[in-house]
């Protein structure tokens, strides 16, 4: 390094994903950052901008909810890249597969299986028939090749010490992958010269595995080549940007529940042409909107009769309906020792370490060290709700108190992880910021795993919030190829 | 005893539906005190049905019509015959509840539900009836508390009245009665849970037989609490009789909203008037010998099922 952007970067005592403890660069990023140190301040505002006209003149916005106005934002990416090593890479790909074959298994084995792990009390039996996500509806409906996690993303974390954890797992609707396609896509375009002798893995086949997978999960009967589509609750969510994208990468219609009917059991969809037949739904609507004839009544999001449908076989619904309870927080410490059960493996990817509150001696020990824990509700997702001990106030210490005590299954609390940073643009310079990391993981023909997935990262100085719904943005993560061929995702 | 139930539920429209998806819970169960002999569904306009078993055991017929109509009948046909009730199980301790595995198995009979959300007010109903150490004594002071305190009032209360509200307002029709016994038993942590069927009377008030052979009935609910390691005890708060050959169980939840004998979803706005009616005729028992066939196993119904899901594909 020279005197450049990178004159008086601090590592901060955390982990560096780019700056090893040496201060030199990392392995493999020796470029990058040194095509960063060349920079000027006046570069990187340049870059900057040139990246804001390039995102806003392409639509890429995500929305906020709770918010009065503005709710439409367009998408925070910052210019410096998060690298990941081949090997490094290799074994979280080998750990990712291993978990979603894991989660996968259980929940066939809960809903159209033996229960064979409630019965060899390796899961609670009321941890699950109690949890929110364990969906009645649900049982005995078979899904072909028993893909229920179809897209799962797995939110990782890097500690301290380097090692990769599992935070948590998101096997509902997982969002955020059209982000790692647009940030590509617009890195590419701004950081030309960044891209020069890195060999990249390529993230833009992700529409036609995706596609591919979801055709996998076809009923038998669909035939060779299966008619897909998206069902998305419309454009006043706040992942339709995402839905449109994805129906769009894939080349298959985009639809809302009141495109589709349902006919003597079958579902098809309403086209210019007149009704065409629907084989494999990939729904971005959450379980109780999908079917107002067995879930919410009032629904009109969803479609009614299509659960008759889909326990008839004509029609996969992806992902499977009731894979909340896999992903129930208070569900999750047991992931590894699903992984022992039914693979016989031990999980190469560690969870954190989590306190069960319904146990009365954690709960205690916990509650003890409030202000040292992360607080998390069992059934939410995409950081709603959490409260991080070491920065919350007296206040929300002792709210926590009161909802743990009265409602200790619908609560874990986690050690806090000391998040690995980044090096990141702030006010012309480089700092480095927290991030994590959500990859995404297909069960398809086999189980793949996108090379990378989205950094999200904390911009606020010290924050480890990294939600983008709570004001996170977001890098391009490259994923390091061994072989390099100088191409650029 | 055999019974015929035809349970006939006609839907006017005040305006033009186009769509109705439903789903029906209507066909009687098969276990150790009655046996189906015969389910038919009849639906106008006419389509297909597909049958399967819900998590909780109960057969559910789901249907869609998907054409213009004003009106939908529903008739469901069941022959089912029936055994005497069975004996009250042997006293039975208390800390019976802490055995191993009881309560894990039987832990979704024991929360709350939307229609068993009970207060202080069932708590305390449930302290008064508990009776000593005897868990099965304790099951009949619950029920026999539920007819001392409530009154039967048809069209006094809809679903979805909260349990307490029940209790102090003191009358009820039978989903009530059986709400209210399955909440005290919760609240007692004794596993309780709801039953949806039909009871052959003249009333469901007093539960007396009927003169004659045929009777215009609605369908009726009790409860079942479980004694550990002697199963299931029914009992029917609504009139005080056994459950025994004069009724007919379709299924059982948590709640009402587990079992329901018909939901589903219209289109449109269209304002809808429901009629209902459900005739039970006793069959003679001459006719009896020729018409039982041996109770259906469990792999009956499964291949039952398989078969209605292959005919959709």
């Amino acid at each position: 390094m020279t005197g450049g952007l990178f004159g008086d970067y601090d590592r901060g005592g955390f982990f560096d994903e780019a700056i090893g403890e040496d201060g030199a660069a990392r392995e493999g990023q020796e470029n990058l950052v040194s095509w960063f140190d060349a920079l000027t301040a006046d570069d990187l505002r340049y870059h900057s901008t040139l990246r804001d006209d390039l995102l806003l003149s392409r639509g890429i916005t995500f929305t906020v909810y709770g918010e009065s106005q503005g709710i439409e934002r367009t998408w925070p990416m910052d210019l410096f890249p998060r690298v990941i090593a081949s090997d490094e890479w290799a074994v979280l790909e080998q750990g990712l597969a291993q978990r979603v074959n894991a989660l996968n298994r259980f929940l066939e084995d809960l809903y159209v299986g033996e229960q064979a792990i409630l019965e060899d009390g390796v899961v609670p039996r009321w941890l699950v028939m109690s949890s929110a996500g364990f969906e009645r509806e649900a049982f005995n409906v078979a899904v072909p090749n028993g893909a229920r996690c179809l897209v799962s993303g797995i939110d990782i974390v890097r500690g301290g010490d380097g090692q990769f954890i599992v935070l948590e797992d998101n096997l509902r609707n997982p969002s955020g992958v059209s982000y790692v396609l647009e940030n590509r896509a617009t890195m590419a375009r701004v950081l030309t010269g960044a891209f020069d002798e890195m060999a990249i893995r390529s993230v833009d086949h992700y529409g036609r595995s995706l596609v591919a997978a979801l055709k996998h999960a076809a009923p038998p009967a669909a035939g060779d080549d299966p008619v897909v589509c998206v069902l998305t609750p419309g454009i006043y969510n706040s992942a339709y940007f995402e839905h449109a994208f994805l129906a769009r990468q894939m080349g298959v219609e985009l639809v809302e529940g009141r495109d589709l009917v349902v006919d003597d059991h079958v579902v098809a969809m309403r086209t210019t042409g007149g009704l065409r037949k629907v084989d494999v739904i990939y729904r971005r609507i959450d379980d109780h909107f999908l079917d107002p004839a067995v879930f919410d009544t009032g629904s009109t999001l969803g479609v009614p009769g299509l659960m008759a449908a889909v326990r008839a076989g004509t029609v996969t619904v992806s992902n499977a309906v009731g894979n909340g309870v896999a992903d129930d927080k208070a569900v999750y410490p047991y992931v590894p020792a699903m992984i022992e059960y039914y693979l016989g493996e031990e999980a190469i990817l560690p969870n954190a370490t989590t306190y069960v509150l319904w146990d009365e001696d954690q709960r205690a020990a916990a509650l003890d060290r409030a202000d040292e824990l992360v607080w998390k509700p069992v059934a939410e997702s995409g950081g709603y709700g959490i409260v991080i001990g070491p920065s919350a106030t007296d206040e929300e210490l002792a709210g926590i108190r009161t909802t743990v005590e009265a409602d200790p299954r619908g609560w874990i609390a986690q050690e806090v992880v000391q998040l690995s940073r980044v090096p990141s643009c702030v006010d012309g310079g480089l700092e480095g910021r927290h991030v994590d990391l959500r990859p995404f993981i297909l069960t398809g023909e086999s189980i793949e795993v996108l090379p990378g997935g989205l950094t999200r990262v904390a911009m606020r100085k010290g924050s480890l919030i990294v939600n983008s719904s709570q004001g996170g943005g977001s890098k391009d993560t490259w994923v390091l190829d061994d072989e390099p061929t100088g191409a650029t995702g | 005893m055999r019974l015929d139930i035809s349970n006939r539920t006609l839907y006017r429209f005040d305006d033009v539906v186009r769509e109705s998806q439903n789903e029906v819970r209507t066909c009687p169960t098969s276990d150790s005190r009655q046996h189906l002999i015969a389910y038919r569904l009849s639906l106008a306009p006419s389509c297909r049905a597909l049958a399967f078993y819900d998590y909780w055991g109960t057969r559910v017929d789901a249907f869609g019509i998907r054409e213009p109509h004003i009106s939908m009948e529903i008739v469901a046909e069941a022959a089912v015959e029936t055994s005497e009730a069975e004996p009250r199980p042997a006293p039975s301790p208390w800390d019976g509840l802490d055995e191993p595995g009881f309560r894990e198995l039987h832990l979704e009979y024991l929360e709350r539900t939307p229609h068993a959300d009970w207060g202080d007010r069932v708590a305390e109903a449930g302290m008064e009836a508990r009776v000593g150490d005897d868990l099965v004594a304790t099951v009949v002071g619950v029920h026999d508390l539920v007819r001392e305190r409530m009154k039967y009032e048809t069209g006094s209360t809809h679903i979805g009245i909260n349990v307490d509200k029940v209790l102090s307002d003191g009358h009820g029709v039978c989903q009530d009665f059986a709400h209210l016994s399955v909440s005290i038993c919760r609240s007692l942590e004794i596993p309780a849970r709801y039953v949806s069927g039909y009871l052959f009377t003249a009333s469901d008030d007093t539960g007396d037989d009927v003169d004659g052979d045929v009777v215009d009935v609605e369908t009726h609910a009790w409860f079942e609490a479980a004694i550990p390691g002697q199963g299931w005890m029914a009992m029917d708060p609504t009139n005080g009789h056994a459950v025994g050959p004069r009724h007919v169980k379709i299924g059982h939840g948590r709640d009402y909203d587990d079992v329901p004998p018909l939901r589903g979803s219209v289109s449109g706005e269209a304002g809808t008037e429901v009629e209902t009616s459900v005739e039970i005729r006793r069959m003679d028992p001459s006719h009896q010998a020729t018409v039982v066939q041996p109770p259906l196993t469990h792999a009956d119904m499964e291949h039952q099922m398989f078969q209605s899901q292959q005919q959709q594909q």
